[in-house]
This record gives C-alpha cells, sequence and structure tokens, in this order.
C-alpha cells in the first residue's frame, strides 16, 4: 500500500518531515527526535505550549480550529486565524509553521 | 546507585512504528477484519438478524440487554487497562483515557432504548449477563493480569471498526424495523463512534503500545481470539431466543 506523504516544514530550524496525510502534528516529536522542534505539553489543547503560526500553506493545510481551541487562543492573545495550537491539528497539505515559543 | 524506577513508560520515548509504517500496519490490520467480517456472516447464525426487514423483538431486547452488560462489565477492566497502558506508554494512556471518558456511560444510551422496546430499568438490572458476556469479562481480566493491556485496546479497535464499517447499515435496517424513536440511544452511541472517528484514537492507542514484531503478531491473534469470543455470544443469543422457536415450528 502507498502511502500519501505531505511536507511539513518548520522555521526558523529549518527542519523538513514528511508526514502520512492526516496525521497529528504531535508525530513531529517522534519524527523528530531529539530536534528542537515543537515543544508539545498537554496535547489536549489546555497548556497553550505548542503554539503555532502557519506562516506558509494556508489555514486549510490543517484540519479546521474547533471551538474550544479558538476560545483558549483568544484567551492566550492570538486570535488571527494563522495561529493554532499543534497538538490539535491534523495536517492535510503541505505547510510550513513555525512555533511561537522558538521566536526568542 | 542505580535508579529503581521503572514501569513510568518513558523508556520507549521513540514509537516502534513511524507515522508511515503506523498508517501501513493499520491498512493491513483493517483488511484482516474485513475478512473476518466476510467469516462472520458465513459462520454465525442470525449474524445478519438486525440488519433485516423484520426483528425478532425477543433478539433485539436481549441483544441490547448483552450490550448494556457488556459496557458497563468492561468499563471496569477497561479502567484497569488504563494503569497498565500507563505503565508502558503515557501517550497511548492519555488517548485511552480520553477514548473511556466518551464510552463509559453508553450503557444508559442502551438502557433507554431497552425503555422503549418495553424492558424497564429494572428488569434490565434483573437479567444476570450470558455466560459468554461474563467470559468476555474475564478474558479482559486475564489479559491485564498475564499478557498486558494490549489485547484489550485490541479489541476496541474491532469493535469501533466494525461499528463505523457495519453499524449504519444496521440503524437503517432499524429504522424500519424497530422505528427511528426507538433507538435513538444507538444513533447517539454511532454518532459518537463515526464522529468523534474512535476507530482512529484507538489506533494511535495501539500503535503506541507496539514495540516489536512480536506484538504485531499479537495484535492478530488478540482479534481473531475476541471474534470467537464475540461469535460465542451470538450463538449463545440464538439458541437462547430463536432456536426454540425453529424447534417447534419444525
Amino acid at each position: 500500500m502507498k502511502t500519501s506523504l505531505v511536507k511539513v516544514s518548520i522555521s526558523p530550524q529549518n527542519i523538513e518531515v514528511e508526514l502520512p496525510v492526516n496525521s497529528d502534528l504531535t508525530e513531529l516529536e517522534f519524527e523528530l527526535h531529539n530536534q528542537e522542534a515543537i515543544p508539545f505539553g498537554c496535547r489536549s489543547g489546555a497548556c497553550g505550549a505548542c503554539l503555532i503560526e502557519v506562516v506558509s500553506g494556508g489555514v486549510d493545510a490543517l484540519t479546521p480550529k474547533g471551538d474550544a481551541e479558538s476560545a483558549f487562543l483568544s484567551v492566550l492573545g492570538y486570535e488571527g486565524e494563522s495561529y493554532r495550537l499543534a497538538c490539535q491539528c491534523r495536517v492535510l497539505d503541505t505547510v510550513t509553521i513555525s512555533p511561537i515559543s522558538q521566536r526568542g | 546507585m542505580k535508579n529503581r524506577v521503572k514501569h513510568c513508560g518513558l523508556e520507549h520515548r521513540q514509537p516502534f512504528l513511524s507515522a508511515a509504517g503506523s498508517v501501513r500496519l493499520r491498512a493491513e490490520i483493517d483488511a484482516i477484519i474485513d475478512r473476518q467480517i466476510e467469516r462472520w456472516y458465513d459462520t454465525v447464525p442470525y449474524a445478519a438478524h438486525l440488519e433485516g426487514k423484520s426483528v425478532n423483538s425477543e433478539y433485539y431486547q436481549r441483544h441490547l440487554i448483552e450490550t448494556a452488560w457488556r459496557i458497563r462489565l468492561l468499563r471496569v477492566s477497561e479502567s484497569k487497562a488504563l494503569a497498565e497502558i500507563a505503565k508502558r506508554s503515557p501517550e497511548a494512556a492519555q488517548i485511552w483515557a480520553n477514548y473511556e471518558r466518551e464510552e463509559m456511560l453508553h450503557d444508559e444510551l442502551f438502557i433507554q432504548d431497552l425503555e422503549r422496546a418495553g424492558v424497564t430499568r429494572e428488569q434490565f438490572l434483573a437479567t444476570e449477563p450470558y455466560l459468554s458476556t461474563k467470559l468476555l469479562t474475564g478474558f479482559f481480566s486475564y489479559l491485564l493480569d498475564h499478557e498486558g493491556p494490549l489485547g484489550v485496546v485490541a479489541y476496541s479497535y474491532l469493535v469501533e471498526y466494525v461499528n463505523v464499517k457495519l453499524e449504519p447499515r444496521k440503524i437503517e435496517a432499524l429504522k424500519g424495523s424497530v422505528g427511528e424513536t426507538n433507538i435513538a440511544g444507538q444513533i447517539s452511541h454511532s454518532h459518537t463512534d463515526i464522529n468523534d472517528d474512535h476507530p482512529g484514537e484507538v489506533w494511535q492507542a495501539i500503535r503506541f503500545l507496539l514495540r516489536s514484531d512480536e506484538d504485531v503478531q499479537n495484535l492478530k491473534r488478540y482479534l481473531d481470539e475476541h471474534q470467537t469470543i464475540l461469535a460465542m455470544y451470538f450463538k449463545e443469543l440464538y439458541e437462547d431466543k430463536v432456536l426454540p422457536l425453529e424447534k417447534k415450528a419444525a
């Protein structure tokens, strides 16, 4: 069976990884073992550790934002549509994301 | 001095299967279950009864009773499974806890449909489960004590996969035979499985529990064993509610 893969790029670290379509972005933690990529915490959309911005590829490259995620992002002060909690996303298409915590 | 702490689920941070490997194995397992389903329809008496145009009401009522009991009994061992899973994989434990949160009280949905079918809560509680239902519960306890949690999680994958694949067909048939308003609980149960992608959730838990090719082989054996026990249940149900009628008519 052939698995459809999509490319996920992470900036500013310049990391690229291919994941099967519809994979949870939490897969990055395992695919990029020992590399500084996205710091996942609760993995349930409650802590905000994995806050990212979609830099290119568009918001449709990830599964849509749910109400709970939108509400928490609002609490965090990141209301734009390009901001996401990575643990709540599945990847649908080629995308470049940037973890807010890595921006210094 | 050596650190004596173990069984905390941090020893195998990197999953045995990559993301792509997990997708490939899931497709292989789904194909195996598809073949099991075909065999099921060929060999289990009355396997497609609830998908037919008319329904034996005693068979239907007892099936709801056993389903509610199964959920009530298995949630005890499935809760114990959470501790065993957490010892092996915190990621799998989080997924399992969320899945159980969503499924844990679904016996109520079946009890509501039982009341719509004329069986009171008191009658349900006064009905002792079939031996096959007790044996499935016992098998879960055995697995947790002696083989680990993979077999328990494998059962949920089998049931969720089959539910999402076959339940819509059964629900459509029951709307005609029993009436849509009388199966509201079963419709809600099916919505949860499908809309919340329960097969996908349970598969992720399995993926984190697999640590070797031997585990993969064990997963396949568990699916086969669970189907054998479920077939025992459907045989028991048939022999209790249908066979006597067939003998009488003959």
